[in-house]
């Protein structure tokens, strides 16, 4: 392997050094043109007052991201919504998502069919999504409501998408149903990957089943539930399809996120400027937290 | 003695676990079960009868309203259009970059490599506005053809880590064997290292076509014209014009998840290996 690697390094010294170039060159110029040019000209934007259309762009400095912070009040509560969004979405479907793993970990028979059952979800176009959910909110003919009723539950049946207090709750539930796929297939793999003798010498130690989940489990998940963490934020953070698709961010402003509220800036209300802001700071964030997540994928 | 108890206690809690996942199982498939059934009957038998009552007719017709006033022919011809040209552009693309970038030594390779991930970390909104000048201005805008670039270079971070993580596991000694038979260094990856990193090429190319089918916000932005929408841009469309003609606007979201479901349930091995090894292995 290492002898090699040698011969590798000693022949592109000498006369073809520039092939591993020529390989990647049409990668990296994609992706510099179409991916980091862009973003960074995005970054200059949002130093601007601009439509987004006409020549005239008037330089404001800082002025767009004190206005997201201090005199937007949209915006601070879509900052919220997303704080509050992101710490949900690290507990919820993360944690089901590993209870259905251990369910499914047992070797039981039809295991195959409940991992398609709770991954399906996970595949679909989040426009889909989105509306297949607001049909089960449906204030008439929703399946929730009539399963409310059902139960003897009636007085909860409202219209979930229209009330200020629910909206926000009724939109991340459809999330927790197409993202608790995701983590689920990770901690499956994650569980695989633990070796059968720990649980036997456990067991030969005379633990009990709560000890070994506690002590060999858990431990062996680590590695696993430090990727499934990062992916769940910086999913979280991007979300825009399905509260596009159910609210259109209302009722009132009341399920704005960042990731719509640029939108609706930029595309809806041309302030090109300010959306750009808006979408920066979206991506420091991300890019701050994804960080040891990439560090740790560079490594491996 | 000990053992009938424990045996007992064992199948208690096995029957226990299988109550609960199917608990689970009917919660999960609710929504798809309400949707279907709703796509089958007419509006007239959905509001006497409501959703769960089995169709008095199954109205199979609500699919041929909902693709032909849909416009969903035109939405199916530039999704399949851009999975076509883009997939497979974009995974070669990658491929060519996680070659060296997994089995040669040269200046930058760490750079370069986590130059490329960085991009996983990037949301797209933050490119939306310039792509949009920068397509109008390439007189692209409004066509589906504007989708291409952005769609191959946001795939490329995962592509070329999938990829990199792959091509690492074959061995070298095969390249070197084929180099010291007078391969130039493109012979060697075209013929020994993508024929034998055929499993990982097909997840990426699997994982690539649904990405391409679903994505939203940037089809949003950059294409608005009716003749270039993509299905979830259409479907979208569809839903803002037939909003109150539930079993038409359930039979075109049938329509638009049909084909990712189907590649799905038939290919799930190859999401499961893309999902683990793009995530965890490397």
């Amino acid at each position: 392997m290492k002898s090699t690697a040698r011969v590798n390094a000693v022949r592109q010294r000498t006369s073809d050094w520039y092939i591993p170039y020529l390989f990647i060159a049409p990668a990296f110029v994609c992706y510099t043109v179409f991916l980091v040019y862009p973003m960074a000209s995005s970054l200059y934007i949002s130093f601007f007052r601009w439509d987004g259309l006409s020549p005239e762009m008037v330089f404001v400095g800082l002025d767009n991201y004190v206005t997201i912070f201090v005199r937007d009040e949209v915006a601070r509560l879509a900052l919220w919504n997303n704080v509050v969004w992101t710490i949900a979405s690290l507990v919820v479907p993360t944690g089901i998502g590993l209870a259905f793993a251990l369910a499914l970990n047992r070797g039981l028979r039809g295991t195959t069919l409940f991992r398609t059952v709770f991954y399906a979800p996970a595949v679909l176009p989040l426009a889909a999504v989105g509306l297949i959910w607001s049909w089960m909110y449906n204030a008439h003919f929703g399946v929730i409501n009539i399963v409310l009723e059902g139960i003897g539950l009636a007085r909860f049946a409202g219209n979930w998408l229209s009330g200020h207090d629910t909206a926000l709750a009724a939109v991340f539930v459809t999330y927790v149903w197409s993202h608790v796929g995701f983590p689920m297939m990770l901690y499956l793999a994650g569980l695989q990957a633990i070796s059968r003798d720990l649980y036997e010498a456990a067991l030969i130690d005379g633990a009990s089943p709560w000890q070994s989940f506690r002590h060999v489990t858990l431990p062996g998940l680590s590695e696993t539930t430090f990727i499934v963490l990062s992916l769940a934020v910086i999913q979280a953070l991007k979300v825009f399809d399905i509260i596009y698709t159910m609210t259109y961010g209302g009722p009132g402003r009341s399920t704005q996120v960042l990731g719509t509220w640029m939108y609706f800036q930029a595309f809806q209300y041309y302030n090109a400027g300010y959306g750009s802001a808006i979408a920066w700071v979206i991506a420091v964030i991300i890019l701050v937290i994804a960080t040891p997540y990439i560090t740790r994928m560079a490594r491996s | 003695m000990a053992i009938t108890v424990e045996g007992r206690t064992r199948r208690a809690e096995i029957t226990l676990l299988y109550v609960s996942l199917a608990v689970m199982a009917i919660i999960w498939v609710l929504p798809f079960v309400s949707v279907v059934l709703s796509s089958l009957r007419s509006q007239g038998d959905l509001i006497s009868r409501g959703v769960f009552a089995w169709p008095n007719a199954i109205r199979w017709d609500n699919f041929v309203r909902a693709w032909e006033t849909g416009d969903f022919s035109i939405y199916f011809r530039n999704s399949l259009l851009l999975i076509l040209i883009k997939v497979p552009l974009g995974v070669f693309l990658a491929a060519l970059a996680a070659y060296p970038l997994a089995k040669m030594t040269f200046r930058f390779s760490v750079a370069i490599f986590v130059f490329f991930l960085l991009g996983l970390a990037v949301p797209v909104q933050v490119t939306l506005q310039p792509l949009l000048v920068m397509m109008k201005q390439l007189g692209l805008a409004n066509s589906v053809f504007a989708l291409i670039p952005p769609y191959i270079a946001f795939g490329l971070p995962f592509q070329i880590f999938v990829l990199r993580g792959f091509f690492r596991l074959i061995p070298s000694e095969l390249l070197e064997a084929a180099r010291i038979d007078g391969a130039s260094e493109f012979g060697v990856f075209w013929r020994i290292m993508l024929p034998l990193s055929l499993p990982a090429l097909a997840t990426v190319f699997i994982l690539d076509t649904l990405a391409t089918w679903n994505e939203f916000l940037i089809a949003l932005v950059l294409v608005s014209a009716q003749e270039s929408r993509t299905v979830p841009i259409g479907l979208l469309q569809f839903q803002g014009e037939f909003s109150s003609q539930y079993t038409l606007l359930m039979a075109g979201i049938v329509i638009s998840i049909l084909p990712v479901l189907t590649i799905f349930i038939l290919l799930q091995r190859y999401f499961i290996s893309g999902l683990t090894s793009g995530a965890i292995k490397g």
